[in-house]
């Protein structure tokens, strides 16, 4: 896990980054996401980000010698990036984090099926609950190894968004 | 023909080197000390050393690039656009060293290099030119006389420079307080920029567009013209889109248009490729305003929507072909064409020049995307030469069709390193006055200083959130910051880029 303060277009923002097998849980603000990320070469990323829809960011971050900062290319919007040293940094010892996760659906929709049952070890990026929206079923994932605690959602409920789905412990 | 020295650089010496290909003619390059990596050297068949990156101690040596030309047993030479394209000299030397000279003649680059001969040329032609001077206003003639020549003008007049292109040593005076100071500035900057300080006065047009007419001529005496282009979205008089056909142009006020540019081209007796240029007023009237004796950058458009390589026809009629091509079929525009001109410039920095070394670069491809560029991954876009890193063209069926086009190619257009002009244009073609073609030639000055330096993209939260995301991904799969990639640009390239770029005047073709 790392932990790092970045300054983001000049607002602090606080990152968490956890391998999870085949990808990452990263948090900004307290706030996970599921990322893949796949690398194409020293300043290009792929990323595909897990929240409503598994939707896909090109990016290219090269970084500027004189000033320390990494300009992050979003598609074609730069932003400036600067990193406020590392605060807290261990090995990697597989897929952990602090606390229960806490999977909230992320709009308003369906909940078309649930995947887990209480009590079940999953892994990192296990489906856990689909929920369709605007016509599209979505896959709520794990964002990292743990034990269901908890579910909160019927299939067949209507939800709104933020709604708390399921407890990972 | 059979080997085609091009005394050139950047997108256009790369331009002319797939022409050469296509005809099965080897294409030779020159390079400055700092162009030794550029694509055009990489193109080419051979490439031969012409001095230093100083514009003046290499692209603009007329003797130097003779030599290698001769050296290499080059039939001709193209000389590109910019440099020493406009050059009478160049084309005589040229010409007297037994080569050919893929452009028109000495004489008639001379003639039409002169904006004041150029205007008593189209007058003979019965074409109408802005009211101004008929000669350039002597350098010792008082101001009070200068005065009196504005007055019978009518303000508010442009000063501009007689050897003058792409906005150097011109100003807009208002009022007589102004005019001086404008006339002190204008001949000082024209004298930097062309090596001639005279300067002549002409009535400012209220709000006009920019009209211009291609023409190809042979030397059998066709001379044929080419649906127009309109070039009205300008900062500081330096064009930034084009398109073709214009929206303002009726198929009369063309048939008027083209009628009068082909009259003016044979008045000189011009031959090869060459540009019209005409201002129309908010009447509908037009105005000749200034010939242009070469390729013109904005070219690929016209290739878009007549489907003729216009370069290749540049070699065809300089190896004395006739052409061969129907002239009912030039000015019938087949779809819509627009070029945006990509400058390694910030647009949220004054559009200053961007130093530094394009790190990563992915230009758009796909249906009717047309990327010409001099520029590549690994490069630095040198401070010495014009920052233009390519010509993003889009062509479609219609207008909209290629503006959404060209949106679409924006989108997916990829540089890093440098800044660029890329999202200036993202928020450019989402204008209204875009979109609806309400535009005119102070109407990118207007919108910009209106704006007061809002920036162009502002970053969504959604944006900054993955951002933060990609850094910090980033960082883990690199514990270590990225090499020096970035930082180490060879010698021969650098300098101060500010204050270096804007006093060369190798832009606004």
């Amino acid at each position: 896990m790392m932990q790092s303060e970045f300054e983001v277009a000049g607002r602090t923002r606080e990152v968490t980054v956890t391998r999870t097998g085949d990808g990452f849980a990263v948090a900004v603000d307290g706030h996970t996401w599921n990322v893949d990320a796949a690398r194409i070469d020293g300043q290009t990323l792929s990323l595909l980000v897990d929240n409503v829809w598994r939707k896909s960011y090109d990016i290219i971050a090269t970084p500027d010698p004189a000033t320390k900062q990494l300009t992050v290319h979003v598609g074609t919007t730069p932003v400036t990036v600067a990193r406020n040293g590392r605060r807290r940094g261990r090995k990697e010892s597989g897929a952990s984090g602090a606390g229960p996760q806490r999977v909230f659906a992320p709009m308003p929709g369906k909940v078309v099926r649930i995947l887990v049952k209480a009590g079940e070890a999953v892994r990192a990026r296990q489906p856990l609950v689909v929920v369709e929206a605007m016509k599209m079923e979505n896959e709520l994932r794990a964002g990292r190894d743990g034990t269901i605690a908890d579910i909160h959602a019927q299939e067949g409920a209507s939800v709104d968004a933020g709604a708390l789905l399921i407890i990972i412990q | 023909m059979k080997k085609i020295l091009i005394a050139n650089r950047g997108e256009i010496a790369v331009r002319v080197i797939r022409a050469c290909r296509e005809m099965d003619i080897a294409p030779v390059a020159v390079y400055s000390e700092c162009d030794r990596t550029a694509l055009h050297v990489r193109y080419a068949d051979e490439a031969y050393p012409i001095g230093p990156s100083e514009p003046r101690e290499s692209y603009l040596r007329i003797e130097r690039i003779v030599d290698a030309a001769l050296k290499a047993g080059a039939d001709a030479v193209h000389p590109g656009y910019g440099f020493l394209a406009e050059n009478s000299a160049f084309a005589a030397a040229v010409r007297d060293a037994g080569l050919i000279f893929i452009g028109p003649t000495p004489k008639a680059i001379e003639t039409m290099g002169s904006k004041t001969a150029a205007r008593a040329a189209a007058k003979r032609a019965g074409v109408p030119v802005v009211p101004g001077t008929e000669d350039p206003i002597a350098s010792d003639a008082p101001d009070a006389k200068i005065a009196a020549v504005a007055s019978s003008i009518g303000y508010p007049v442009l000063v501009k420079a007689v050897a003058g292109g792409g906005g150097k040593g011109m100003r807009t005076v208002t009022d007589r307080q102004e005019l001086s100071s404008a006339v002190r500035a204008a001949r000082s900057e024209a004298g930097a920029a062309f090596g001639d300080a005279a300067i002549y006065l002409e009535r400012q047009l209220t709000r006009p567009r920019h009209i211009e007419v291609q023409l190809l001529g042979d030397a059998h005496g066709t001379v044929l013209p080419f649906v127009e282009r309109e070039c009205s979205i300008q900062r500081r008089h330096q064009k930034v889109v084009e398109e073709t056909p214009s929206t303002a142009v009726s198929p009369a006020l063309r048939q008027a248009m083209t009628s009068a540019a082909v009259a003016v081209a044979r008045a000189v007796g011009y031959t090869n490729a060459g540009t019209i240029e005409f201002l129309l007023d908010q009447d509908g009237r037009f105005y000749f305003l200034e010939m242009n004796t070469r390729l013109q950058v904005e070219h690929p458009i016209t290739e878009m929507v007549t489907g003729v390589d216009l370069v290749q026809w540049q070699i065809r009629i300089a190896r004395g072909e006739r052409l061969a091509l129907d002239p009912a079929a030039l000015v019938t525009p087949k779809g819509h064409s627009i070029e945006c001109r990509v400058y390694a410039e910030d647009p949220d920095n004054h559009f200053l020049p961007s130093p530094g070394r394009i790190v990563a670069l992915r230009t758009p491809g796909g249906p009717g995307i047309r990327d010409d560029s001099g520029a590549a991954a690994g490069l630095d876009v040198p401070i010495f030469y014009d920052p233009m890193i390519s010509k993003l063209v889009a062509w479609a069926e219609d207008r909209p069709r290629a503006i959404a086009r060209m949106r679409r190619a924006l989108g997916e257009y990829r540089v890093a390193g440098i800044k660029t002009t890329v999202p200036f244009f993202i928020w450019l073609l989402a204008q209204a006055e875009f979109v609806d073609a309400t535009f005119h030639t102070t109407y990118l000055d207007e919108v910009l200083q209106a704006r007061h330096g809002r920036p162009f993209v502002e970053p969504t939260p959604e944006v900054e959130e993955i951002a933060a995301i990609a850094a910090a991904v980033q960082a883990v799969l690199s514990p270590a910051p990225v090499g020096p990639q970035n930082g180490a640009s060879s010698a021969a390239c650098r300098g101060q880029w500010k204050s270096h770029a804007r006093a060369e005047a190798l832009r606004g073709m």
